[in-house]
């Protein structure tokens, strides 16, 4: 409601200006508006622009998880085909070496070779010195809570694993233990024990910001008759 | 834009003003909100491991360095080590040759963290270009960094020479030119360890990466891979960058000789970690050389047996130097008779399961334990304590060692594993709780490799909760910290053993038990011929465990008389008296002398002594002495500049190896990181573009 279409009858009728004039053409309010009005100028574009990169990193990231995902249907079928170490684009410094899916989740990743940070932008990345996913031992994968692991938080144990390797032999896996250890406790690499697949991710699953010292791992172990 | 006047006005321009504040202070939250944010982002980026390129990337002897943290690599000069030591009687004097060789095309500063013997008298240092040699001078710390900085910028060549630690120490080398080499040879004097007819020589060859508690100060960074922290203010110092261990990249290699002088015929020599070439030239001499190659990765051990009937008892050794006699004096007691009806023994034992002890030494470390714990008498109770980010203790108290009890106790201890921290803090203080009762003897047997960067403060809180327990050392593993095992084992009066390989288990632990058991010799006095104005060190004796010898090092104003030591040998009075004028000629006892006194100075402090005088005497006594303290160093600068004007220098910091049996992983490793910061760049994006619209908000109104 615009109150100042009707006068009130109990005051003199009168008009000002937005701009309220005091005694001379520019009073120091008027400096101060204008100071504020220049620096608000500065300061929006400013944080328009940081907002934007900021928001910018955060889609990025998930588009790159999502996209490099998508080139590594071919290499894979490539890998199927015979061929070693196929890098999905030319640049690439890393390979998908297994194929990993939870029937009936909508799980369906490839595996990269490698778990260093700017592999596992790329997808979960296999852990070097551990057996290959498939293999006897223990396979460790590890990837990021927010993007391609972040279905760990919903597997319980029984839940069936299945690995897809580069020769197309697929090994089924069951969920045993699920927990939360420290990034310090290197047990979790030992190779030790039944064959068995090791997921490996950040943990808490909600947590903000990237570098905690937990991590969430899901043992799943080798079923026998894998094919 | 028109607007009523009147009073409802005046409730208008009150809102506006409020919602001009509420603008601001939006504003002005939203933008203090994301510089918080963004510090945040800052500091949680930092942490890097160095991994070296593959051989073929590393051609022509050199070796680059690939930084984690941002992916640049960076080369360093190299590092070989020549070691000569002469040993006569019970006194070492070893020479050690640090030759730094720049294979790159830029000019370089090396600077190399490295071990020495804890008890290690440093009192010289030369710098070596070609076959020009530069006499090092001992100046105060901070005199001899500022000379050695004056002389870097200038182009010169310099070499300092800095303790860290009593067993750490840092040489730095300025402007090494393209393909240059730039020998530093440092010289110290030690007193050998002589124990039961045996002697034994350490030479410490790595500095084992070391455990910093506390919390990280950003303004602390330097070389080290760790920041100073508030328990450890010097991390960066003794923490130098450690090479992934590789098949192909081994660092540092290091040949050693030692010229073996008994003065008494010799029964048997032995290296116990390294092979070596033994040459007998005279009953009482050897030559003794590494076979092969050796890298600095494990401590070199060297042990001597004399003929049984010829092992000194007594030994006296002087040195006149100006006005005063300087003299060393060892005399072993006769060992007492075991004692059946002792009293009842509490032993608690500790071990450290922290990532540094990962592989060979938990290995050595459980085998002891569960040997000890099988061990004990019926009468005996006991309890076990482990220890790496968090301590634990086995039994909430003390328990017979009944054999149900010590079977559960075994069971525990197999299923230790090593990984995690090293919160050492802890462990002292669920062992040590400063009570006394005189029903029993409470002996605390601690089992580590000493990695920890907070020797000083672990000292201070076992003289604090000591009460009437003993604490007992077991230094394990191939790179022990000698230090953390001396001074833990003096402070808890006690006694250090050490076991590096998993053969030596049953008779290191055989022989502490037997000093477990054993009578001690207390009340050590030693009374000075009269008038002879003498200043001894150490000034209070330690009780002495079967077969430890009392020794003392001495200034004396005149080399007469008499001198008696006395004490009391479980209940029986012992005494023994040694003439002055027995004494033999030995060389650099003023030295030996200056390094007791400067150790028992620098333990003063732990009892609380004022910083500033224990801090002069020390200086004054390194200056006489040519000695590099923690408050002195010795620096060398060649007059003649060297790097041209327009040349840049670059620094490197030296890598180590990772000490043999360790597990790289255990100790700096971890598990795959699995998160992006996307979510935390969605939020922050929302935030600013949330008080960019609040801006504009701001900008319209002041525009209208």
């Amino acid at each position: 409601m615009r109150r100042a279409i009707l006068p009130d009858p109990d005051v003199a009728l009168g008009v000002e200006c937005a701009l309220p004039v005091a005694q001379g053409l520019f009073s120091d309010r008027d400096r101060r508006s204008q100071w504020v009005h220049r620096v608000a100028t500065v300061l929006a574009a400013a944080l328009l622009a940081g907002g934007l990169w900021q928001f910018g990193q955060g889609v990025y990231i998930h588009a790159k998880a999502g996209l490099a995902q998508a080139l590594m249907g071919r290499a894979w079928a490539r890998a199927l085909d015979g061929e070693r170490q196929v890098k999905p684009w030319p640049w690439a410094d890393t390979w998908p070496v297994a194929r990993l899916l939870v029937p009936g989740r909508k799980v369906d990743l490839f595996v990269l070779a490698g778990a260093d940070g700017r592999a596992i932008a790329f997808g979960p990345g296999h852990v070097f010195g551990t057996p290959l996913p498939g293999e006897a031992g223990n396979s460790v994968i590890g990837g990021h809570r927010d993007t391609h692991l972040a279905f760990l938080r919903e597997l319980e144990p029984g839940v069936e694993i299945v690995v897809e390797r580069p020769d197309g032999a697929r090994r089924r896996y069951r969920v045993e233990t699920t927990e939360v250890v420290d990034k310090r406790d290197v047990w979790v690499l030992e190779n030790e024990g039944p064959t068995r697949l090791t997921l490996v991710t950040c943990y808490p699953f909600d947590a903000l910001r990237a570098g905690g010292p937990l991590r969430y791992v899901v043992t799943a172990l080798a079923l026998d008759g894998s094919s | 834009m028109f607007r009523m006047l009147g009073p409802s006005d005046a409730r208008i321009a009150a809102a506006d003003r409020i919602a001009k504040a509420v603008l601001w202070v939006l504003t002005v939250l939203a933008v203090v909100a994301t510089a918080g944010v963004l510090l945040l982002a800052a500091g949680g980026a930092r942490a890097s491991t160095l991994v070296p390129m593959k051989p073929q990337d590393a051609a022509g002897g050199t070796l680059l360095l690939k930084s984690n943290a941002n992916g640049e690599t960076f080369a360093v000069p190299l590092l070989a080590t020549d070691v000569e030591i002469r040993v006569s009687g019970m006194v070492a004097r070893a020479a050690v040759r640090q030759r730094f060789r720049n294979p790159h095309a830029d000019w370089y500063e090396g600077t190399y963290v490295f071990p020495l013997p804890e008890n290690a008298a440093v009192d010289r240092l030369r710098m070596r270009i070609g076959d020009r040699l530069v006499e090092g001078e001992i100046r105060e710390r901070q005199a001899a960094k500022a000379a050695y900085e004056r002389a870097k910028q200038s182009g010169q060549r310099a070499t300092l020479l800095e303790q860290e630690r009593p067993n750490i120490f840092t040489s730095s080398v300025a402007n090494i030119g393209p393909g240059e080499e730039i020998e530093v040879e440092l010289e110290y004097q030690q007193r050998l360890r002589y124990e039961q007819a045996r002697y034994s020589l350490r030479f410490p060859m790595v500095v084992g990466p070391r455990y910093i508690p506390g919390t990280p100060d950003a303004a602390l960074l330097g070389t080290g891979w760790a920041p100073g922290t508030d328990q450890v203010p010097d991390a960066a110092r003794i923490t130098p960058p450690v090479l992934r261990p590789r098949a192909d990249v081994v660092l540092n290699p290091v040949t050693l000789r030692v010229t073996l002088d008994a003065g008494v015929p010799l029964a048997a020599v032995e290296s116990a970690y390294h092979p070596v070439r033994v040459r007998e030239t005279g009953p009482s001499r050897r030559e003794v050389v590494l076979e092969g190659e050796a890298y600095a990765t494990r401590d070199f051990e060297l042990a001597w047996t004399v003929t049984p009937d010829r092992a000194p008892r007594v030994a006296f050794f002087t040195e006149r130097r100006g006005e005063r006699h300087y003299g060393l004096l060892m005399v072993m007691p006769p060992a007492g008779e075991r004692v059946s009806a002792r009293l009842p023994r509490e032993v608690i034992f500790v071990i450290d399961t922290s990532g540094s002890m990962h592989g060979a030494s938990i290995l050595q470390a459980k085998e002891a334990l569960e040997l000890a714990v099988l061990g004990l008498g019926p009468r005996d109770r006991f309890n076990v304590i482990e220890f790496n980010s968090v301590a634990s203790m086995l039994f909430t108290d003390a328990r017979a060692a009944a054999p149900e009890t010590t079977a559960i106790a075994v069971r525990w201890i197999r299923a230790l594993k090593a990984q995690g921290g090293t919160e050492m803090a802890a462990a002292v203080k669920l062992a040590l709780n400063a009570r006394e009762s005189p029903d029993r003897v409470r002996q605390v047997i601690f089992l580590t490799d000493g990695a920890v960067g907070n020797e000083d403060p672990l000292f201070r809180l076992i003289a604090e909760r000591l009460g009437d327990s003993r604490l007992f050392t077991v230094g394990i593993g191939s790179a022990p910290n000698s230090h953390f095992m001396t001074k833990a084992a003096q402070t808890g009066r006690g006694t250090f053993t050490y076991i590096g390989r998993p053969d030596e288990v049953k008779q290191k632990m055989g022989e502490l038990f037997a000093k477990l058991e054993s009578p001690v010799l207390k009340d050590v006095r030693i009374e000075w011929p009269g008038g002879a104005q003498v200043e001894s060190w150490p000034k209070r004796l330690p009780d002495l465990y079967l077969g430890e010898p009392v020794v003392v090092t001495a200034a004396l104003a005149r080399a007469e008389g008499e001198i008696v030591v006395s004490g009391t040998l479980g209940d029986v009075p012992w005494r023994a008296a040694v003439p002055v004028t027995a004494a033999a000629e030995g060389s650099g006892m003023g030295v030996l002398w200056a390094r007791d006194k400067i150790a028992a100075l620098m333990d003063s402090l732990r009892e609380n002594a004022p910083e500033p005088e224990i801090r002069a005497a020390v200086v004054d006594l390194a200056l006489t002495h040519h000695l590099v303290t923690k408050y002195t160093s010795l620096v060398a600068v060649d007059r003649a500049p060297a790097r041209p004007d327009g040349a840049a220098l670059k620094e490197a910091a030296l890598p180590t190896n990772l000490p043999d049996g360790w597990t790289y992983d255990a100790v700096f490793g971890e598990l795959p990181r699995g998160a992006t910061d996307a979510r935390f760049n969605l939020l922050l994006g929302a935030l600013l573009l949330l008080a960019a619209t609040l801006a504009f908000g701001m900008r319209r109104r002041f525009a209208s």
